[in-house]
């Protein structure tokens, strides 16, 4: 796994000039807690390159927007909505309520909550 | 233009197989938008795996997942703990963990195979695909002590081995099912009222599905050349086996029933040479070591790219497992691919997507 950092004020700039839908496959979000901050990651797969997996990563507060991909990666509004229900991260344009109910308890995989 | 109108679908519906939800903007009977909801049955599994369990249970709670795919996420949560531990796995266990994925991507296929016959409105097909899946159960019960959630790869390596009159049995139950698979593809592949009902429906292109990173036979059918077999050749040795990559063109509801009905062969194929040429040796690689660090790892599952991702922290309990399952990647594809076909078509497209929401939501 091939991890390259990046920011938040970067993050569509460098996923704009890195994606092109005929080289690479957009497969997930993730994140992982990591004291006060949170990791959150963009994993991408290479059509060329077997076995090659390209994670970028950027680290956030707890209350900061996430810029959304949607408009680069078309497929990736399902992976920023399960972000914001499971995780509690605030991405942009992106409401809760797709992976649980809206008036549930956001966040039910963090640890520390 | 006619009027507009919103039809609900799900989440339990007559022709919904799993907990989905779709709204339909129809225009007389054409659909023109879909909004889709994967439908809370969120049940928290990986919070499970973070906290309750250590490491080595953890590959017989993701076989919970999901009933027909559960040796996908056993194996897939083996391998990636397997990295996180930085060993390798005998040669026989890699062999026996590829011999279940067919059997199991083999019952898999026929069940979605049969539930397109059913939501297409043909009950009898329906029965004789469902009726000839049955040999697959019985020889995974056979292989694993189980029909479903069979806890066959464990971490290090495989669960049991594979007896030699069991390796036996499965060659000739093989043998007779294969006229069997040749009338199933005779009927798929020809029959005139099917036809009308699969052919040129609900159509997803080739620049779609690469738009939206559809995998598995979804993107297969639409001559999208995407399996994980074909470039996982450091886990398991697929190519050794006979892996051959399947794909077609047209991109509707029979092209994706004839994947599966030709991967199905495939399988077959493998299963043969696997059994063929079992290598000796142990079935587990032991360790005393606690998993450290990062890995991912993916695996194609029956509906596609199965993908998982380990954080460990040097002690039992890992600090973060994440899985995405085959139909969250397709979700995208299957809101597009229902855009300009008629409502009455929508049950046997969204059979033919083959969704599991039990491994979306988890």
């Amino acid at each position: 796994m091939k991890k390259i950092e990046t920011t938040l004020a970067d993050l569509r700039k460098d996923l704009a000039a890195f994606y092109k839908p005929e080289l690479h496959h957009f497969m997930v979000m993730n994140a992982v807690e990591t004291g006060e901050k949170m990791e959150v990651q963009w994993f991408f797969a290479d059509y060329a390159h077997p076995c090659e997996t390209t994670c970028f990563y950027a680290m956030i507060g707890r209350e900061e927007e996430v810029p959304s991909i949607k408009d680069i990666v078309l497929s990736a509004w399902v992976a920023e909505a399960e972000l914001v229900d499971l995780m509690n991260i605030n991405v942009e344009n992106t409401a809760k309520g797709f992976v649980l109910e809206p008036d549930f308890e956001s966040g039910p995989l963090l640890k520390n909550k | 233009m006619g009027r507009q109108y919103e039809i609900p679908v799900g989440a339990q519906h007559i022709s919904l197989l799993e907990p989905l939800h779709f709204k339909f903007t129809t225009e007389n009977e054409k659909i023109i938008s879909t909004d889709a909801n994967v439908y809370y049955v969120h049940r928290g599994i990986e919070q499970a795996c973070v906290s309750k369990f250590k490491f080595r249970q953890v590959s017989f709670v993701v076989g919970r997942v999901c009933g027909l795919c559960s040796i996908s996420h056993t194996t897939a949560y083996s391998q990636v703990a397997e990295k996180l531990l930085k060993i390798d796995i005998p040669k026989k266990a890699k062999y026996l963990r590829m011999l279940v994925i067919e059997l199991d991507r083999i019952h898999s296929h026929l069940l979605c195979l049969s539930h397109v016959a059913e939501n297409s409105g043909f009950e009898a097909l329906f029965m004789k695909t469902m009726q000839y899946r049955e040999f697959s159960m019985e020889l995974l019960e056979a292989v694993c002590g189980n029909r479903i959630q069979y806890d066959f790869s464990i971490v290090g390596g495989v669960a049991r081995d594979l007896k030699p009159e069991i390796g036996q049995l499965i060659l000739q139950r093989l043998k007779t099912f294969m006229p069997q698979l040749e009338e199933l593809v005779n009927i798929y592949q020809h029959n005139w009222t099917l036809s009308l009902k699969n052919k040129g429906v609900g159509v997803l292109t080739r620049e779609q599905a690469m738009q939206l990173n559809v995998v598995g036979p979804f993107a297969r059918a639409a001559g999208l050349a995407v399996d994980v077999r074909d470039e996982t050749e450091d886990l398991l040795p697929w190519k050794e086996v006979g892996f051959e990559m399947i794909t077609d063109t047209a991109g509707d509801v029979h092209a994706r029933n004839m994947i599966r009905l030709r991967e199905i062969y495939v399988s077959i194929r493998i299963i043969q040479n696997i059994i063929n040429g079992l290598p000796e040796g142990d079935l587990v690689t032991e360790t005393k070591a606690f998993p450290d660090g990062e890995a991912t790892v993916r695996l194609e599952a029956p509906r596609g790219e199965l993908f998982y991702y380990a954080k460990g922290n040097k002690t039992q309990v890992l600090e973060r497992l994440k899985i995405k399952a085959p139909t969250f990647s397709n979700v995208a594809g299957m809101v597009k691919a229902f855009e300009g076909n008629e409502y009455g078509s929508a049950p046997a497209i969204i059979a033919s997507y083959d969704p599991c929401l039990s491994c979306t939501a988890r």
